[in-house]
């Protein structure tokens, strides 16, 4: 086997898997960890990434960040979703105060999905709905770290 | 041994009747508690009869409840929760959950609409004063009236109209309730401030996550 021919059995092999990673994530979930898209600030990163309840399997609501935020000793109203997300982002101040915002995000995603898989063994017929938000849940919890490798290390 | 076969079919038909009763009653039931606020009328319709009560064990329980007039605990809590829950703090909307920019859908591109449409199942926004037609109150009402489509279809011994009914049940709770309703009402029930709502999510999402079990399994089983 010459070097052609290898070139040539790896991209088949490629264009396969990207064939069957295409045919696994038709739910809107990730087919891998690259195809984001490149933001201007972890700000824009994480509610544009994580907060859609499509994309990350998980409803913030706006109780759920005030909560986030008070286990931090930070406090502050009830507001209008998108500007509270905007208040509890600003409060980091160094790259120790996002690995607690992270650290917050990540406890309240694996509660749900605790609560996804009670739900799915009790009614198997709904487990490929849970699973799918499972996966997303799973692969957000991979993008806060890596959000936090971009813009604070 | 004629009459035995058809006494043993005619029970059968009285416990597929019943439950398809059921399942309708349970759904106007739900239907209406997480559209609008509760009335004197319904809460009192809710505590007087036992097999509704029984749905909200918190409630049926709750201090409040055994010491306040209906007219103060509905002013002075159940409609301050409702409030909170579906008008101020939640999204009740199942176009924010399947839209990566988290918005709501109100106008006539709303997909859940568009099916409506197709079932010619008129939606009265200023009437059940919700914004759009994917709002869990009316997405429940809409399979309320295909429930009672089945049940009536079974009465007439239908049962190839009434099997069309539950497949069309079977794709709306796949396609949308089952899909984005548990992400709102695990917020409800973590977030509610009565036992009643606690009870009403806590009712909705058992009862719409066994429903879809109960309609897969008999999909399975040919109906």
């Amino acid at each position: 086997m010459d070097m052609k021919d290898l070139n040539e059995l790896r991209s088949d092999f490629e264009s396969l898997q990207k064939r069957v990673q295409s045919a696994q994530c038709n739910d809107g979930c990730r087919a891998d960890d690259e195809s984001y898209e490149e933001y201007p600030d972890y700000l824009a990163a994480i509610y544009t990434e994580i907060m859609p309840p499509l994309k990350s399997g998980i409803y913030f609501s706006r109780w759920d960040l005030k909560a986030m935020a008070e286990e931090l000793d930070e406090s502050f109203a009830l507001d209008v979703r998108e500007r509270m997300f905007k208040r509890f982002m600003q409060w980091v101040s160094s790259p120790e105060d996002m690995q607690l915002v992270i650290g917050e995000f990540k406890k309240n995603i694996d509660m749900k999905c605790n609560l996804y898989r009670e739900y799915s063994e009790k009614y198997p017929a709904t487990k490929a709905s849970f699973d799918s938000k499972i996966k997303k849940a799973e692969a957000a919890k991979r993008y806060l770290d890596r959000v936090y490798e971009e813009f604070f290390t | 041994m004629y009459k035995t076969i058809k006494r043993y079919k005619d029970i059968m038909q009285e416990a597929i009747l019943n439950e398809a009763l059921s399942r309708l009653n349970i759904y106007a039931l739900i239907s209406r508690v997480l559209m609008n606020e509760v009335d004197e009328e319904l809460l009192k319709l809710i505590e007087e009869d036992k097999n509704i009560l029984a749905f909200f064990p918190n409630f049926q329980k709750w201090e409040r409840r055994q010491s306040m007039e209906r007219k103060d605990l509905i002013e002075k809590y159940l409609n301050v929760d409702f409030t909170n829950l579906f008008l101020l703090h939640l999204v009740p909307y199942e176009s924010f959950y399947m839209r990566e920019d988290q918005m709501m859908e109100t106008g006539g591109e709303n997909p859940v609409q568009q099916l409506y449409n197709e079932f010619d199942f008129r939606v009265e926004l200023d009437t059940a004063r919700v914004m759009a037609g994917d709002h869990i109150g009316v997405e429940l009402e809409f399979m309320f009236k295909l429930c009672e489509a089945e049940y009536k279809a079974l009465q007439d011994g239908a049962l190839d109209v009434a099997k069309q009914i539950a497949d069309i049940e079977y794709d709306f709770l796949k396609e949308h309730l089952v899909e984005w309703a548990p992400m709102f009402l695990l917020n409800v029930k973590s977030e509610a401030g009565t036992p009643f709502y606690f009870d009403a999510a806590d009712l909705a999402l058992e009862f719409i996550l066994s429903d879809f079990e109960s309609l897969t399994q008999r999909k399975k089983e040919e109906f």
